[in-house]
């Protein structure tokens, strides 16, 4: 029987292949993010041993500096020094120590005058070691004089310079030209390891620009004897340096790596939830065609029965079809996927600027199993309800007449609307930050049941709207007759513009919460930023990197002609009364005027040495009042005593304590990376950014901005991620477009007759063509609202569960009606296959067709 | 036909008996065959449908098509109609030649020439009778004559019906809809394909009074296939054909006398009916 039942599904193929697009997609999707993740993971693995394969130990010291270990801004402090390197060479067991210096504060300046390699992977400089087994030169010689470096293959490619050559870099000391004498690369014939730039000075150059700190190492490598194991060389070595972190090359590529891969992971995650979200419409679309598969087949499963097939049978029959189209369609998505999988890691590395020593693809078992599970598990849940439905007519009933009779909506209705009621209630719980879940899993499981709330209710819902859309059609026929269809099967209209709508939605509510993040941000730059000129500093990463100005360069800018306050910020992780907290310091006073500080006690005021003003806060976390003494712990001072002279409520510029530049010597990096300028008379705002310009001038990790150019930053940032949402979501809005043209196709197929009749009095092609368009727009814009009018509320409900200050509540106007006014074009594209079928019928065909 | 090698009882192009009331001396023909041949497949699966049908259907009058099953009854008017294309031979409605006709000009002589009656009704279930009945018209862009509309719902007796989906209707009332659209938009010829197969007999017979009616108040022009020799004998003019050619021809028939013409051509083949 079951031989028999396949054959029948098979005669409907492109309806097969639209319901198998759908897993197709999805799988393809969430395996895609598996590989691409374990790809990319696999690849740090192995640029990790690489870098550590020739260590058997490696000896650094103990960063107690405070919040020294995620400290990325600054010099290294965390040091050795000589008489660490003798007391390692003792040790029994050790054949070679070779100590190194390391920092990812060298910066080449290119010929266009910015950093090469941007705000991308670390800008390190090293000191040249010349036995050093990662590093392998290929032209020229090592760097002997101070002013002499070596640099890799991937910076004198990026940058253009060669042997020879005169560059300027950026370390601690300000832009300073140095000749490039070498130009080494890595094993494996790799230019980098993984994009990064490497600047190689020498030793005593490398100590004293990158570390400023004569006679100091950031990390000692240790060859073990023969015979002795990395183990037990280790357990020897941290016996006699016992302050010291002792590790053998596989621990320290075991700590890296786990270090990248919760990054790793937590990409992976995401793209998994888009995937599932794609799925999830997916389903709908699933559920739509085996609905009207068995609809259609009604007839013949009631034969089925009539012979004598269990209810069991026909069920079990429907549901292995599903399990095999799952089945199969997932493992056409897991094919595709690898090949997405490949691609997306290679745009993962770009998108870094990395180059990962991985060629090929990492495919696991576990992606394997879960995208075929997941695929297969979705079409058979998507199935079974047809498939219960169809083996619970009566055989005669079903043989006598195919069409049964549509059922009542209200206890559709009903159940939708205890649904969504359920949603709305959770919705609001999570606003509250009632109940015991967290709010995110509050948010979330609200917003399934109002998806399902809602696509339970679209069929009532759809009643109006589409009667509403005839009467605005009604001077079209084929207008009028599309949007009469549309009303025709509620149910079906309805499960397909659900499918639409929770792509819209998610699109929606990502949009609102976007909107609110941007009118939050230029509120706050308005209400607390009281300066028209900002100087701000490149983003660089690694321990060691350094971007900045010298805070000098306060007064400096505070004396330009026209400039009424001016304030230089520098910050850095120090340790107030033994917690590690984020400090600000430059002029209190410039800065209470330009951020607008208010007062909560005591004087919030200029500050001298010695003084400070805390954040409320920080004030109560500490317990701190006026007149209470606070021990700052530094990474490079020792500990000094301040006094609190001010309490001042934080706002969205300044939200943490402040001290004086005079207290600040022991900060990480000598250099401030922020400064706000207020100008008297906005007329001389660009003369005093003329002036601004000429100050930086040389420093091209530093910009002068006005005040909306630092919004557009922000805003653009938003904009960006935006924009990767909807990208993802892309993939969800894909599939319910699709479950439209299947819908419309399994609609054309079933109204063949009718077709042929309005052709044969005297419809046009293309008119009859505009008749499926109409239906195809009317459902897609359907969808649309029901999604926008949901988005909306979810993006109102997630602003206000956050309550951040940073959101301001804002309806992205225009963004719905770009949605809405994509909902028609992708309905219109929706209808070109169904609307092409239906006019190239046969009219004398169509007539006949039964 | 002559090349078919088969006996021709009467030419049609000849006929004299025709009547009704509306036929205008310069263009008295509302439809024309001309030696049309139809073809399905080739080689050992060709099956010759028509054999050099030629047939004229003068204006206002009702003719009826009959003959066994496979007899090419529905292929001649469906090629008639510009439904099917013709193998060979010509078929013009009115003035306009059909053969040859492009998608854009059969739908434009289906939409301004052309009437439908079909045996299962084929109304819109979205749109109410009223709105079926004028689909024709809308799709044409053309206003209804007011009068003429009132004059055709009164005829078919749907005034208080004019509101009501398809589906609640009886297949009588369907059926009379569906004659009312055909007639509504006054085409130059109207095709009805078994219009009472699947009537009982009361309805049945209230649509053919309706259609012979509409031929002989309003010079209607009638073409309708059937295989049952009552409806056919509502016809002015019945047509019989077998192996795909014209055979004979009847006038003013009564059902015996169609009755007996069926029984002979029968005779050969098995008994159909």
């Amino acid at each position: 029987m079951f031989r028999s039942m396949l054959r029948g599904l098979l005669t409907h193929k492109l309806r097969l292949a639209l319901s198998a697009l759908a897993v197709i997609l999805g799988t393809m999707f969430m395996s895609g993010a598996f590989v691409a993740g374990d790809t990319f993971a696999q690849g740090f693995t192995a640029l990790f041993s690489t870098v550590n394969r020739d260590i058997d130990v490696e000896v650094t010291a103990q960063d107690t500096t405070p919040g020294g270990q995620n400290a990325q801004l600054g010099t290294p402090t965390a040091l050795l020094d000589q008489q660490d390197v003798d007391t390692v060479q003792k040790v029994d067991g050790v054949a070679k120590v070779t100590p190194g210096v390391y920092s990812a504060g060298a910066r080449l300046i290119g010929t266009d005058g910015k950093v090469v390699g941007g705000n991308g992977p670390p800008q390190q400089g090293i000191a040249w070691q010349n036995d050093d087994p990662l590093i392998q030169l290929r032209q020229g010689r090592p760097p002997q004089a101070a002013n002499e470096i070596a640099i890799n293959q991937g910076l004198s490619t990026d940058s253009g310079f060669g042997l020879g050559q005169t560059a300027d870099v950026i370390t601690l000391e300000p832009p300073t030209p140095y000749t490039i004498v070498g130009i080494f690369g890595f094993p494996g014939d790799r230019p980098s390891l993984a994009g990064e730039t490497t600047v190689a000075f020498t030793l005593p150059q490398a100590q004293r620009v990158l570390l400023n700190a004569p006679g100091k190492f950031t990390s000692l490598d240790v060859t073990a004897a023969a015979g002795v194991s990395n183990d037990t060389l280790r357990d020897r070595i941290a016996a006699a340096l016992p302050d010291d972190v002792v590790r053998t090359g596989a621990q320290v590529a075991q700590e890296q790596q786990s270090a990248t891969s919760s990054f790793v992971n937590i990409l992976k995650t995401g793209l998994v939830v888009f995937a599932l979200i794609g799925m999830f419409t997916g389903a709908f679309l699933i559920f739509n065609t085996f609905s009207m598969l068995v609809a259609q087949r009604t007839r013949e499963l009631a034969l089925y029965r009539s012979f004598g097939a269990s209810r069991g049978q026909v069920n079990r029959s429907v549901l292995l079809e599903s399990v095999l189209l799952g089945l199969a369609a997932s493992i056409v998505g897991l094919g595709l996927g690898i090949l997405v999988g490949y691609i997306l890691n290679k745009a993962l590395q770009s998108f870094i600027d990395a180059s990962l020593p991985v060629s090929g693809v990492v495919v696991r078992a576990y992606a394997v199993l879960t995208t075929l599970a997941v695929g297969t598990a979705f079409t058979v849940v998507a199935a079974l309800i047809p498939a219960l439905r169809a083996s619970r007519v009566p055989p005669i009933a079903a043989m006598r007449d195919a069409v049964t009779p549509d059922k009542p909506l209200t206890r559709l209705t009903i159940a939708g609307a205890v649904i969504l009621a359920g949603g709305g209630l959770l919705l609001g719980l999570g606003v509250a930050h009632v109940g015991d879940l967290p709010t995110w899993l509050t948010l979330g499981i609200g917003a399934a049941l109002c998806f399902l709330g809602v696509a339970l209710l679209a069929p009532i819902i759809s009643r109006p709207l589409t009667t509403a859309a005839g009467k605005a059609f009604a001077w079209s026929v084929p207008g009028r007759l599309g949007a009469r269809n549309t009303g025709r099967n509620p149910r079906r209209t309805a499960v397909t513009a659900a499918a639409l709508m929770i792509g819209v939605a998610l699109a929606t509510g990502a949009g609102v919460f976007a909107q609110s993040a941007k009118a939050g941000i230029s509120n706050a730059f308005e209400r607390d930023v009281n300066a028209q000129l900002a100087v701000t500093t490149s983003f660089s990463q690694g321990p060691g990197a350094n971007a900045g100005f010298p805070p000098e360069l306060e007064q400096t800018m505070a004396a330009l002609p026209g400039v009424s306050a001016a304030v230089a910020l520098r910050t850095d992780t120090v340790n107030l009364n033994g917690s590690d907290r984020f400090v600000l310091a430059g002029d209190a006073q410039a800065a209470s005027t330009i951020f607008n500080l208010k007062q909560v006690a005591g004087n919030v005021r200029e500050l001298n040495p010695g003084e400070m003003l805390v954040d409320q806060d920080t004030a109560d976390a500490l317990h701190l009042g006026v007149g209470n003494q606070v021990t700052m712990r530094t990474a490079r001072a020792t500990p000094v005593t301040l006094d609190v002279v001010g309490i001042f409520k934080p706002n969205q510029a300044i939200s943490s304590s402040l001290i004086s530049s005079a207290d600040a010597g022991g900060f990480r990096s000598p250099f401030a990376q922020q400064g706000f300028v207020q100008v008297a008379n906005d007329s001389q705002v660009p003369q005093v950014r003329a002036e601004l310009d000429r100050l930086f001038a040389n420093n091209p990790e530093v910009t002068v901005n006005d005040q909306s150019q630092l919004i557009d930053q922000a805003n653009n940032f938003v904009d960006i991620l935006l924009g990767i949402v909807n990208t993802l979501l892309a993939l969800t809005i894909i599939v319910a477009v699709l479950g439209v043209v299947n819908t419309l196709l399994l609609s054309v197929f079933e109204r063949t007759r009718e077709l042929g009749l309005i052709r044969a009095v005297g419809m046009s092609r293309a008119q009859v063509g505009r008749m499926i368009t109409v239906e195809s727009v009317l459902i897609s814009v359907f969808g649309a609202l029901l999604g926008i009018v949901i988005g909306v509320g979810l993006g109102v409900a997630i602003v206000a569960a956050l309550g951040d200050e940073f959101l301001s509540l804002t309806v992205p106007w225009g963004y719905l009606l770009i949605t809405l006014a994509l909902a028609i074009v992708a309905g219109a594209i929706a209808a070109v296959l169904p609307a092409i079928r239906a006019a190239r019928l046969n009219v004398l065909q169509a007539i006949a067709y039964e | 036909m002559e090349a078919a090698g088969r006996t021709v009882l009467v030419r049609p192009d000849h006929d004299l008996f025709t009547r009704g009331n509306q036929v205008t001396a310069s263009d008295p023909v509302a439809a024309r065959a001309d030696d049309v041949w139809k073809v399905y497949g080739s080689g050992e699966a060709e099956v010759i449908a028509l054999r050099g049908v030629s047939v004229t259907f003068q204006r206002g009058v009702f003719t009826a098509i009959m003959g066994p099953s496979g007899s090419g009854k529905s292929t001649l008017m469906h090629c008639l109609a510009g439904l099917d294309s013709v193998t060979r031979g010509e078929v013009h409605i009115g003035e306009t030649r059909v053969t040859g006709l492009g998608d854009a000009g059969l739908t434009k002589l289906r939409r301004d020439k052309v009437g439908f009656i079909f045996q299962q009704f084929n109304l819109l279930p979205t749109l109410s009778a009223k709105e079926n009945i004028l689909l024709p018209l809308s799709i044409a862009g053309r206003k209804p004559d007011d009068a003429w509309f009132d004059t055709v719902i009164k005829t078919v007796a749907l005034q208080d019906r004019l509101g009501h989906r398809p589906a609640q209707l009886s297949g009588g009332q369907q059926q009379r809809v569906a004659c009312a659209r055909a007639l509504v938009a006054r085409p130059e010829v109207i095709f009805a394909d078994e219009p009472t197969g699947n009537l009982d007999s009361k309805s049945g017979a209230d649509v053919l009074g309706f259609l012979r009616d509409s031929v002989k108040t309003y010079g209607q022009t009638i073409v309708m296939v059937t295989h049952d020799p009552v409806a056919a004998s509502y016809a002015d003019r019945v047509i019989f054909l077998a192996d795909g050619a014209v055979v004979d021809e009847l006038h003013s028939p009564t059902p015996d006398m169609v009755l007996d013409r069926m029984k002979k051509l029968d005779a050969p083949a098995e008994v159909t009916r």
